[in-house]
């Protein structure tokens, strides 16, 4: 069985479903019987949610034509 | 890099070689006549290899250099090969097969693809003869995808491509080489072997197992002399990087190793080429190094694909003259050029090499992510709009930063960590990009395209701000052991009131070292896809999802304390294994 080191090395995938099948039939046996390796996925995958939930670093929808424009008067005020 | 130089009949003399091999003076060459040292070199193996007699016929060695121009995706060097014809039937397709597998999948080449040319009737020479073609092929495809001359007059306009749409191997043995049964030559006069000695402190195996061609083996020494050697232009570490680089792109154990080594005798520190390989813009180099890197890694054959185009902009930015630029180029076209011979012979590396490249670094599970993708460059739904506006019409640029810009924005807010910042530079990136239009060629997606901008410019004023400060937060190759193993809530979502949540978040990604943070704004924040976040990085897909995983994990790390099951204390089994 895998030790949790190599667990941890190889669940990247597994995360994103796109482990093959015999890599994710191995994850799972270790993950069935460690504990500690199914609160590292459980918490993990609510990082993720968290992560791609998060609207910090992103233009408001009403920002967007105003910095549209500002991009174009730059392009025409350069162009000859 | 300015428009063709060279015509036919032009500066006969310093040409010879050219106009023995062509009939006339390429343009690809034509490109380089600021550089003469280097069309010297260049021509000299043109001449060993496809211009002196061998075992294999002009018309072969035409033949295997389209295939590799088909596989590299040089149109011109296509064109530039077009003329030679092959009939040798069906003892040439087994050289075909070889000559496409290693011209494509270098890494993957092993004995029992040589045994099988044996089993066809070749003899070790003239499987020698092809894996030297097709490493020649490689070195012009090089100049050709980094200089991108016009086709020169006369030449056919190559048609729809033709290669044989090889698919990728599905096995990666580890077989061990060399391959063929070279004897070599006692050494004590041949002058190759001392210029080795005196430059390396010892003959590379690469060179000694390609001694059923002495001759070669002397244009190739005359080629590091005329190109890796000088320092009037880049300096000979510089040389060096480019060639750690390349070779790493490649795959290539046995040059990583070997130069590693070579590197110490320059007062390289093992560590230091292990961090260029590794990673060159968390390396102890300047800002002009890492953007030289950056660019030239494009170059790479088992790279070329999946990259953004070489592009001299960004390095003349940097001060890089013409001619140091073309000698960069030079240098990863001579890197390619031992790579696949090494690949195609399967020479040991002299020394343990300590980084030892596998299937793994392709891609770690079975996962249908291709590092090589096919001939076909991707769906652009922005083809169209691009098309118009490099026919002249600004306007329809317009819609493309409107679709783009809240993407942009949010992978530079995230790397800069402040939204004025991000505000401008994201201003600045479209701009470059409507200024170097013209020369997108849609090899990759322009999104991706966009990316590479974003980023560079970014990282590019993190470290204007900060020059000392180490951009590195560790090394991924080290084991990451996770701290908090705690269960958390069931729902987590409930424990903190959303601004506070969105706002912890914030901040567990700005405290992420930047290599790492990059990987999970483009990645989790913007829904860019593995491949694209790789080619817009310039890293393989193996070192994105690594780099993913790490950040994800150091990310959880800082906000388990937050969300942990209170009611629940720690588990005595909880630790791991």
């Amino acid at each position: 069985m895998l030790s949790c080191a190599e667990f941890l090395a190889e669940f990247g995938d597994y995360l994103e479903e796109a482990a093959s099948p015999e890599v994710r039939a191995r994850l799972e046996e270790h993950l069935h019987e460690c504990k500690t390796c199914q609160v590292i996925v459980d918490s993990t995958r609510k990082t993720i949610r968290f992560v791609t939930d998060c609207d910090s670093f992103t233009l408001t929808a009403d920002q967007v034509e105003p910095f549209v424009k500002g991009v174009m008067d730059r392009i025409r005020e350069k162009k000859p | 890099m300015g428009g063709p130089l060279a015509t036919r009949n032009e500066q006969i003399g310093p040409f010879r070689g050219l106009i023995e091999a062509y009939g006339f003076v390429p343009n690809l060459f034509g490109l380089q006549k600021k550089l003469p040292r280097v069309i010297e070199a260049e021509q000299r193996l043109i001449d060993a290899i496809v211009v002196r007699e061998s075992g294999l016929s002009r018309g072969l060695k035409g033949c295997l250099l389209r295939i590799v121009a088909s596989a590299q995706g040089s149109d011109y060097c296509r064109a530039l090969h077009a003329r030679t014809e092959s009939n040798d039937g069906e003892k040439d397709a087994a050289l075909l097969a070889f000559a496409n597998k290693l011209a494509k999948y270098a890494p993957w080449i092993c004995k029992h693809d040589v045994e099988a040319l044996r089993a066809s009737g070749f003899d070790d020479s003239l499987i020698l003869d092809v894996v030297l073609t097709v490493a020649l092929g490689q070195l012009l495809c090089t100049l050709s995808n980094a200089l991108r001359p016009n086709l020169d007059s006369g030449l056919p306009t190559p048609a729809s491509i033709e290669s044989s749409r090889l698919a990728e191997p599905v096995e990666w043995f580890d077989t061990g080489g060399p391959y063929l049964q070279a004897s070599p030559q006692s050494a004590s006069n041949f002058q190759p072997y001392a210029f080795f000695r005196e430059q390396f402190g010892f003959v590379p195996k690469l060179f000694q197992e390609q001694m059923l061609r002495p001759d070669v083996v002397e244009a190739e020494s005359q080629t590091l002399a005329q190109i890796l050697m000088p320092e009037d232009l880049l300096s000979r570490v510089a040389k060096e990087h480019i060639v750690l680089i390349i070779s790493a792109a490649n795959l290539n154990t046995y040059f990583v190793a070997v130069h590693s080594q070579i590197l110490t005798t320059l007062g390289v520190r093992l560590e230091d080429s292990d961090q260029i390989v590794e990673d060159h813009r968390c390396a102890a180099i300047s800002p002009a190094e890492v953007a030289l890197l950056d660019e030239v890694r494009k170059l790479a054959c088992c790279a070329t694909r999946l990259q953004t185009g070489f592009d001299p902009i960004p390095l003349q930015a940097h001060g890089f003259s013409e001619p140091q630029i073309l000698e960069a180029v030079a240098m990863a076209a001579v890197t390619n050029f031992l790579n696949t011979l090494q690949a195609g012979l399967g020479a040991v590396p002299d020394f343990p090499p300590r980084r030892v490249f596998t299937r793994k670094d392709l891609y770690p599970s079975s996962a249908p992510s291709r590092l090589i993708s096919d001939d076909t460059p991707p769906y652009d739904p922005d083809a169209a709009i691009i098309v118009r506006v490099q026919g002249g019409d600004t306007d329809a640029f317009e819609e493309l930063v409107r679709r783009h810009s809240r993407r942009i924005f949010g992978t530079l807010a995230g790397l800069l960590g402040n939204l004025d910042d991000a505000r401008d530079v994201t201003q600045d990136v479209f701009l470059k990009a409507f200024e170097h239009i013209g020369r997108f060629q849609g090899r990759s997606k322009f999104s991706t395209w966009l990316t590479s901008i974003a980023i560079n410019t970014g990282t590019e004023l993190l470290r204007q701000r900060k020059p000392c400060e180490s951009l590195d937060g560790g090394e991924e190759d080290d084991e990451f052991r996770p701290r908090q193993i705690q269960s958390w809530a069931d729902n987590p979502e409930q424990v903190l009131a959303a601004t506070q949540r969105t706002d912890l978040v914030r901040e567990g990604i700005l405290r992420l070292p930047e290599k790492y943070r990059v990987v999970v704004l483009l990645r989790d924040i913007n829904q860019v896809s593995t491949e694209e976040a790789a080619a817009a990085l310039g890293l393989s897909i193996p070192a994105v999802k690594a780099r993913l995983l790490r950040g994800r994990l150091m990310l959880r790390e800082s906000l388990a304390p937050y969300f942990i099951r209170v009611e629940k204390k720690r588990s005595p089994d909880a630790q791991l294994r």
